[in-house]
């Protein structure tokens, strides 16, 4: 009985099926498809004003770069190229220092408001700090930026040569251009103002809660041409902190893009953002790739494995021998070795009664530069290169300027002219010969300052303790990892450390060599350097600029300063189902060529040919 | 009771916080975050870091700063608290903590689960067998497993299981040898998991290696990788195993009702199949919980109305094997959306890292199979490594049991050796391993790091490491307050569960 009724159930539910089955077949899962990059990064964004302090980082700067247009850009000689169909700097007159800024006529945000006079008159107030009052206040408890009393735009660039750029600037040609005068020369003006980060209608529009756009950026005109505090101070913490975020804000406005590209996803849980192609572009750059997505991995080793396996088609991870040979071993992979930005260097203590002091020596400079220059000539340059560097980058080769990145416009003249091949070749006779000539004695202990933690520095170490032993010194291992406060603290008398160059200003490299130079960690003083940086700072003519930076350099190794050993070794590696894909020595390094990037078949096979 | 819990609360809290102290002069010796501005060379660097001093009162004594975050942490007491928050990424501890923290959890409750099942079974079955090859083997494969570091079992893993079987997919056929050898190495492990006389062992032999070989030959002519599938007839032989399988160890064949009740459910189940695919196209996670709601109470009906002495055991048979079948069909449904996923991801469908494809745009099941892909990877490699210690605790937990005087008692008394194990000897086993599970798990959400940074999790690991190497403090206390605390929490469980467990053990004392 039971089991009749059961199978009385079971007989309805097998009509049921086959009624059902009758019906159309049911509805099938799909995927949409596009053309898609995916690129490996490691630290994920947070952030999309890159020009507040905080904001300030790669991670930002390279997903900026694609979505917001600029001026100009770094390509991979390091030059900078100029891209007039954003706009265009042009210099006025160099006494006093006068440059406009044009907005083309086609740019505009991505809701199609234009960018024009009020975006740049922004980023100007911001990165001046005209209007800053006092000094910002952070909460004690938490260490954010509270909202302060006072009107502080907490802009990364603050400090720089924008603060020459006391008077506001003057609008013309429809709003679309304004024009800066600097108070006193600045050299690096090219680089000055950077493009508006973020558009100016969207602040204004929060802080001030209009809604139209032209009547906001109206109201942040005139705010800013009569100094309104009042009305200055909420468009400031706007600014300083409405555009982080790390996942995507409900408001599209907080992410507006004037690039090619517009972010369309972004999550901090799953590590990626997706940047899909910017309908409203109508500048130079148009990208081949519909979306690009940047997955983020801080394990080099990681991102290797996930190339090989096809989630990543471009990654630039941290060179190591590791990587490097990982990606040998791939097939379908192209890999391109190269370098970075940042430079390593040894840097003597002029100033600690150490055995390079001319204290040590009873004020004898002389003696003490000899002293100097034999410790220099005694460490080996190429054997660094021949043993650490070439295997990650076979290009590698010595690094000799202090002020100028190789290949980037004068590099060759100034080496030519600086004096640097005197240390060229490790010349343990001739160190040997000027110690003593200097008449000292020794050994003398040198105590080199170097990242502990460090492995290639810890390499080096070995290899400089080697050579200079047996010129005379005895290099003693004053590895610390706390190396970066220790500088300038005058308990090591050689230090061994990086310099990272973020643009190709010609007065980056002041601050280090200055007497007065915030990064003068070495003690040294020289004043026909000094004088140098001073005309410098008036000269306004590449060829003499760089004329002036040769006779600098020419002081700096004739004084035994220190020496520059090798461009930090990069390393670009993409799937061969794209082609394009370059390597970048200054940031945003691999996406500097973005929209050459290639996914298609066509452009692969003809690559493959090529 | 209340007395010991109050107590143990109470220095449970004091541990916490002096080492929140002691953690907090830890971090703030190791981290420097004026490193990266030390080398940098941008015209004002001078204004950027004294902005960075006295963004995180870096000239304030580090004791003082503890206080001023403890002050922030107490505030959680009446509702104004504060974790600080990350200075590289302006964003609340608290936030980060609450992403970090679901990610950790999707990764490691289904390989706990997972862990726990297939430890605590392997453990019986070695233990029932023990001294034979087969105990000695999964002794030595779990001390093995439990020595291997996880870096490189998963690297391994990537290499081996996303890497070598995605190139795999681009031909899916098993080679003649690879056909032989796997079917062999399958025979030896049924004959020696089955065991017995040698006749015994012979036919284990000969049928398991039979068996495989047939079903290997199967997948690789058909090219069933590429488009796999269950469907109904597959369905209806594995869910009428599972239901026998069920029956044995839950009642013995014996209890003609619960079997029936069993192979009932599976033949429902069948029958729905085809309904299914119809309304499988709306699904989301809560249809699919209804689903298995209703499942579960289909099964308990049936239970009920096959009736008898003990509806109890019938209502629990067809439970578990309902669950089975609903598991074959959820199962079969995701395997069809593998083709145009498998086309999606270039024919590389296993992922390396993430927990999933960046902007797929799919349905439920496309998702459902895109978390899978990227979760087998770090799942299998969390597995490994605690199932061994699984295996060992069942193993020894129960053979102790096995050795004591009321197991001989109820063997004695000519109960079935199933009644005896299953009833007698496997519940008082499990007291020890619920001691171990909440300890496990609490260390398993901190300890999860290197797994979730090969594999490109955000999780908790994740956020500790990449906060220590961004010399940014805050995260890293936030991240050892959740786990210090999840820590305290577990011991304390562990105490009470085995207290409740166990009543021999009194709390009171």
């Amino acid at each position: 009985m039971r089991i009749r009724r059961i199978g009385a159930a079971g007989a309805l539910v097998a009509t049921g099926a086959l009624v059902l089955s009758a019906c159309a077949t049911p509805t099938q899962s799909a995927i949409e498809e596009d053309t898609r990059l995916t690129v490996g990064w490691n630290q994920p964004f947070f952030s999309y004003n890159e020009s507040t302090s905080n904001g300030n980082a790669t991670a930002n700067a390279v997903i900026k770069y694609l979505t917001v247009g600029s001026f100009q850009y770094y390509n991979n000689e390091p030059a900078l190229v100029k891209d007039e169909s954003y706009g265009t700097i042009e210099k006025l007159s160099d006494d006093p220092l006068t440059v406009k800024y044009t907005i083309a006529e086609d740019t505009q945000w991505s809701d199609e408001v234009p960018v024009d006079a009020a975006d740049l008159l922004l980023q100007w107030v911001a990165d001046s700090g005209k209007y800053n009052e006092g000094e910002v206040t952070y909460d004690e408890e938490t260490g954010a930026i509270i909202e302060h009393e006072n009107l502080y735009f907490d802009a990364a660039a603050l400090g720089g040569g924008l603060s020459n750029v006391t008077e506001v600037p003057e609008i013309d040609d429809d709003g679309k251009s304004i024009t800066l005068v600097y108070d006193a020369p600045f050299v690096d003006w090219e680089v000055a103002l950077a493009a508006p980060t973020v558009p100016a209608h969207v602040v204004a529009q929060q802080a001030l809660d209009i809604e139209d756009a032209e009547e906001a950026k109206d109201a942040l005109i005139t705010a800013i041409q009569e100094g309104d505090t009042e009305t200055l101070k909420p468009i400031a913490d706007v600014w300083n902190s409405a555009f982080d975020f790390t996942d995507l804000p409900d408001d599209p406005s907080l992410y507006l893009a004037s690039g090619p590209y517009v972010i369309s996803e972004l999550s901090a849980d799953d590590a990626y953002i997706t940047l899909t192609a910017n309908e409203n572009y109508q500048g130079d750059l148009e990208p081949k790739v519909e979306t690009i997505t940047v997955r983020y991995n801080e394990d080099p080793m990681a991102q290797v494995q996930a190339l090989q396996n096809g989630e990543l088609d471009i990654i630039n991870p941290q060179a190591t021998a590791d990587v490097i040979t990982a990606l040998e071993g791939v097939e379908g992979v192209t890999v391109q070795t190269g370098s970075e930005g940042t430079y390593e260097h040894i840097d003597l203590t002029f100033n600690n009664g150490g055995p390079f002091d001319p204290a040590t020596y009873g004020g004898d400079a002389e003696k003490a530069r000899m002293v100097r220059q034999a410790f220099l000539m005694a460490i080996p340059r190429q054997e660094v290169i021949d043993k650490i560097i070439q295997p990650l980058n076979p290009d590698a080769e010595i690094r000799n300027s202090q002020t100028r990145v190789p290949g980037s416009p004068g590099y060759d003249d100034i080496v030519a002219s600086n004096g640097s091949d005197v240390y060229d070749e490790v010349d343990i006779e001739g160190a040997k010969a000027l110690l003593a000539e200097a008449g000292v004695t020794t050994p003398i202990d040198v105590t080199l300052l170097y990242g502990k933690s460090n492995a290639r520095r810890a390499a080096e170490y070995q290899l400089f303790a080697e050579s200079v032993g047996d010129a005379g010194f005895n290099l003693i291992d004053g590895g610390d990892d706390n190396w970066g406060s220790l500088l300038g603290s005058g308990t090591y008398d050689a230090a061994l450390f990086g310099w990272q160059s973020t643009s190709l200003g010609i007065s980056e490299s002041a601050a280090n060599f200055r007497s007065d130079g915030g990064n003068n960690y070495s003690g040294y003083a020289n004043e026909k350097v000094d004088e140098l940086y001073d005309e410098l700072e008036t000269t306004f003519e590449e060829e003499d600029q760089l004329r002036i930076l040769g006779e600098i350099e020419a002081e700096l190794w004739a004084d035994g300063f220190g020496v520059t050993i090798f461009q930090f070794p990069g390393v670009v590696a993409n799937r061969d189902t794209v082609s394009g894909v370059k390597n970048g020595v200054l940031s945003p390094s691999v996406f500097w060529n973005f929209w050459e990037w290639d996914p298609s078949e066509s452009a692969v096979q003809e690559s493959e040919e090529g | 009771m209340l007395t010991f819990l109050v107590r143990r609360l109470a220095s449970a809290a004091v541990v916490l916080l002096a080492s929140t102290f002691v953690f907090f002069m830890l971090v703030d010796f190791a981290t420097d975050p004026l490193e990266e501005l030390r080398e940098s060379s941008q015209i004002n660097r001078e204004a950027q870091m004294e902005q960075r001093t006295r963004l995180l009162n870096l000239d304030t004594p580090p004791v003082l700063r503890y206080f001023l975050w403890l002050k922030g942490l107490a505030g959680f007491l009446w509702g104004q608290g504060t974790l600080g928050e990350s200075w590289r990424t302006n964003r609340e501890v608290t936030d980060m903590l609450a992403g970090a923290v679901g990610v950790t959890l999707r990764l490691v409750v289904v390989a706990t689960l997972l862990a726990i099942i297939t430890g605590v079974t392997v453990g019986i079955a070695s233990a029932l067998r023990q001294y034979t090859g087969f105990d000695y083997s999964i002794t030595f494969a779990s001390f093995l497993l439990y020595s291997l570091p996880t870096f490189w079992v998963a690297v391994l893993l990537k290499q081996w299981g996303a890497i070598g079987f995605n190139d795999f997919l681009r031909d899916p056929t098993i080679g003649l040898w690879g056909l032989i050898g796997i079917s062999l190495v399958a025979g030896l492990v049924w004959s020696a998991l089955v065991g017995g006389e040698v006749r015994r062992r012979l036919i284990t032999f000969a049928v398991a290696t039979a068996a495989t070989a047939a079903v290997l030959w199967f997948v690789s002519s058909t090219g069933w990788f590429l488009d796999p599938s269950l469907g109904p007839v597959l369905i209806a032989v594995t869910g009428l195993a599972i239901a026998f399988g069920v029956t044995v160890l839950s009642t013995g064949l014996r209890n003609r009702r619960a079997l029936y009740s069993a192979v009932t459910v599976v033949a429902i189940g069948v029958a729905l199949w085809l309904p299914l695919q119809y309304v499988f196209p709306y699904a989301t996670t809560w249809l699919i919980l209804g689903l298995l709601t209703v499942t579960l109470a289909v099964a308990a009906v049936v239970g009920w109305a096959f009736g008898g002495p003990d509806r109890a055991q019938s209502i629990r048979t067809a439970a578990l094997t309902a669950v089975g079948v609903a598991l074959l069909i959820f199962a079969d449904r995701v395997m069809q959306v593998w083709r145009i996923y498998s086309d999606y991801s270039d024919n590389r469908p296993i992922a390396t890292i993430g927990a999933a494809t960046p902007g797929l745009n799919g349905d439920f099941w496309v998702e459902t199979l895109d978390q899978y892909t990227h979760l087998i990877l770090p799942t299998t490699s969390l597995l490994l490594i605690s199932f061994a210690s699984y295996t060992r605790y069942s193993r020894g937990s129960l053979l102790e049991v096995l050795n004591q005087d009321y197991i001989r008692t109820a063997r004695a008394k000519g109960l079935t050796e199933r009644t005896v194990v299953m009833r007698h000897a496997f519940r008082n086993a499990l007291i020890p391993l619920a001691t171990i599970i909440p300890l496990d798990i609490a260390a398993i959400l901190s300890g999860a790091v290197i797994t979730e940074r090969i594999f490109g999790w955000t999780g908790m690991g994740n956020m500790f490491i990449t906060a220590l190497n961004g010399d940014d403090p805050y995260p890293v206390m936030g991240f050892f307050i959740v786990t210090g605390t999840v820590a305290v929490l577990a011991n304390l469980v562990a105490d009470l569960v085995y207290a409740g467990l166990d009543p021999r053990i009194r709390v009171n004392a």
